[in-house]
């Protein structure tokens, strides 16, 4: 039972922080398909923040400075040249898969998986059977727990969701919806950061081309799945969690016997059951016009 | 007349900039841009044979692009290009199996009939939910591509899995040489003249025809096209299933021309590719031809540039996302800058 839990953890624990990278985002009326390009941002300036460094923590600085980068990037492409955000989004994610690729190549002179010598701090001992886990497993649930208290009972969520809403009212009192957008994809850069760091580090260390394998657009289904709430959107991530290391598991009990195909399409059918239901019960936030942002 | 002088005039100094913005990173990363911009254009059109090379990419990504135009003029933002291309392909490769031995005569229009009825079904659920209960198309059919992806794993490594395959990568048994439409170079009269009849009959649709206007003006402003008494239902459920069709076709181009085979995760960027030329095209069908020999002739250019300029075929993938980041920008300063002067409201 432990090592199920261990592994649905380490898979769901980079989701998580992805997924809340992208709740930020959605209340601020941003809809963010560059999630992807900056989990594989953040996993490899992680390596080789390691390796350039020796030093896990400011590895992780470079990882973030790196992510929120990237982040202020999408933000003035979508904002002050008022691009379209999913096709931005897009583009951002293919900067990501196709830079990391690059960066790595253009070092080490070939494309093969970089391994770092260490990686990401452990519980150790004293958690038992759970040692194993990374600090940002145990610190997973205080994230949510601190981003629920900032987007739901905090002045600033408020504000968020009114500039994500609508623009134009939050702008008649004073707030500036584009200050807000570049306040919530900074965050989410630095989260993003984090969910691809723990993604190369947490149980493995190294970076491969490609290796956050759609996990991105997963934490993007997770956001909307969960109505862009950060204990819905969470529990939907760690729900695709499950389903994968069910997935897994059934595979390698069974073997090709049971159609694993379908417990990995699980997610994906969730998330189109899930937005078709909140449209039928009048709940849905759409993207209307091609996901533009309101104000524009 | 002068809209349409800016609007390629835009879309030119969009994938230029792009372009130069690439060629200044990689010439920071310790490549040589200037000899990376020539392999560039040498691998799309100078070598010998890289204009068919390019023109072999270039064709199946004009027709799913053609098709990502129309539903895009309706006012449809169907993301769903890649799922549809694999869906057809895969219905493609179905009915091949199902149709070993028949003559090539009645076989080959009937694979193509399945593989467009594949994509037209994997673009009709998104627009079935979309018109009746309005669930966002942008998710569902991003998830359409996810499930057509995974619905491919399954057929190359299940039902339709090649026994005596590698295993390196899941694929279906090739395609009987009697029902191929090109070599695997994957240029051939057939596939062009395909490409030319889509060409023709949807540029006829859009601006020949009422459907052609009232989708473009469907797409613009919903409500006044029904005050006028045309059927939005129709309207929009026909461009999701003519664009998912287009987008099958590509596919079992694909499939009976240069791959004879399909395989998990084949031509992962070709609906992301389609898109960005429908949208460099601003959605006109003879800009898309044109956008579409220009990002076929990249296609083509990635398989040089590791031996010319030393540089990954990423690299190709990097000039192409830098495209889509910048494509849609429509800022008061860009307006401002290509109507020199004149005041833009």
């Amino acid at each position: 039972m432990n090592d199920v839990i261990i592994a649905i953890l380490r898979s769901g624990t980079p989701l998580v922080y992805v997924t809340l990278a992208g709740v930020i985002a959605q209340r601020a009326g941003v809809w963010n398909l560059g999630l992807e390009g900056l989990m594989i941002i953040g996993a490899c300036a992680t390596i080789l923040g390691i390796m350039l460094t020796q030093s896990y923590a400011a590895a992780i600085v470079i990882a973030i400075a790196m992510c929120v980068i990237a982040s202020v990037l999408s933000w003035f492409v979508i904002e002050k040249l008022k691009a379209n955000p999913i096709i931005a989004g897009l583009g951002l994610t293919g900067l990501g898969i196709g830079g990391t690729a690059l960066a790595v190549e253009s070092i080490f002179g070939s494309q093969a998986t970089v391994t770092a010598p260490f990686g990401a701090p452990k519980l150790g001992a004293a958690f038992g059977a759970y040692g194993v886990l990374s600090i940002f497993v145990a610190a997973m649930p205080f994230v949510v727990f601190a981003l629920w208290l900032l987007l739901k009972r905090s002045r600033f969520g408020l504000q968020l969701s009114a500039s994500g809403e609508h623009p134009f009212a939050a702008r008649g009192v004073g707030i500036q919806p584009v200050r807000m957008r570049l306040i919530a994809l900074s965050i989410g850069g630095i989260l993003c950061a984090i969910g691809g760091a723990e993604l190369a580090t947490g149980s493995l260390q190294f970076f491969a081309q490609g290796m956050t394998a759609g996990r991105g657009f997963m934490a993007f289904a997770a956001v909307i799945f969960g109505a862009a709430h950060p204990i819905g959107a969470t529990a939907a991530a760690l729900f695709f969690a499950i389903a994968g290391a069910l997935g897994i598991r059934a595979q390698l009990m069974f073997g090709d016997k049971v159609p694993h195909d379908l417990l990995q399409a699980l997610p994906y059918l969730a998330t189109v059951f899930g937005v078709w239901l909140s449209g039928k019960l009048g709940g849905a936030k759409t993207a209307g016009s091609f996901g533009e942002l309101k104000d524009q | 007349m002068k809209d349409r002088a800016i609007a390629i005039l835009r879309s030119l100094i969009f994938v230029s900039f792009s372009l130069i913005l690439c060629a200044v990173v990689f010439q920071f990363a310790g490549y040589n841009a200037p000899q990376m911009l020539t392999a560039v254009v040498d691998g799309a059109f100078l070598r010998p044979g890289a204009v068919e090379q390019s023109l072999r990419w270039a064709l199946p990504l004009f027709i799913t692009a053609v098709g990502v135009g129309i539903s895009f003029r309706a006012g449809f933002f169907n993301i769903g290009a890649q799922g549809q291309f694999y869906v057809g392909a895969i219905a493609a490769a179905f009915a091949a199996e199902a149709l070993r031995g028949g003559p090539a005569f009645i076989v080959i229009p009937l694979i193509f009939l399945a593989g467009m009825t594949g994509g037209a079904l994997w673009a009709l659920w998104p627009g079935l939910l979309k018109l009746r209960s309005g669930t966002d198309e942008v998710i569902t059919t991003l998830m359409g591509n996810f499930l057509a992806g995974l619905l491919l794993v399954y057929v190359t490594s299940g039902p339709l899995k090649d026994p005596s395959g590698s295993g390196q990568q899941a694929s279906s048994r090739p395609l009987d040489a009697a029902y191929r439409i090109s070599n695997s170079l994957g240029l051939s009269p057939t596939i062009i003249g395909i490409a030319i009849v889509v060409g023709i009959l949807m540029w006829l649709l859009v601006n020949r025809t009422s459907f052609g206007v009232l989708a473009s003006l469907a797409g613009r402003n919903g409500t006044m096209v029904r005050w006028q008494g045309a059927k939005l239902w129709q309207l929009g459920l026909s461009s999701f299933v003519i664009s998912g069709a287009l987008a099958g076709l590509a596919g079992t181009i694909e499939f009976m021309g240069p791959n004879g085979r399909i395989a998990s995760g084949f031509l992962p960027t070709h609906g992301f590719t389609a898109i960005l030329i429908a949208l460099v095209a601003n959605l006109s069908v003879v800009g898309t031809a044109a956008a579409a020999i220009f990002f076929g002739g990249l296609a083509s250019a990635a398989l040089y540039l590791p031996i010319m300029a030393g540089l990954p075929a990423a690299a190709i993938d990097i000039i192409n996302a830098a495209i889509a980041l910048f494509i849609t920008a429509r800022s008061n300063l860009v307006e401002k800058f290509l109507r020199l002067g004149r005041r833009s409201s």
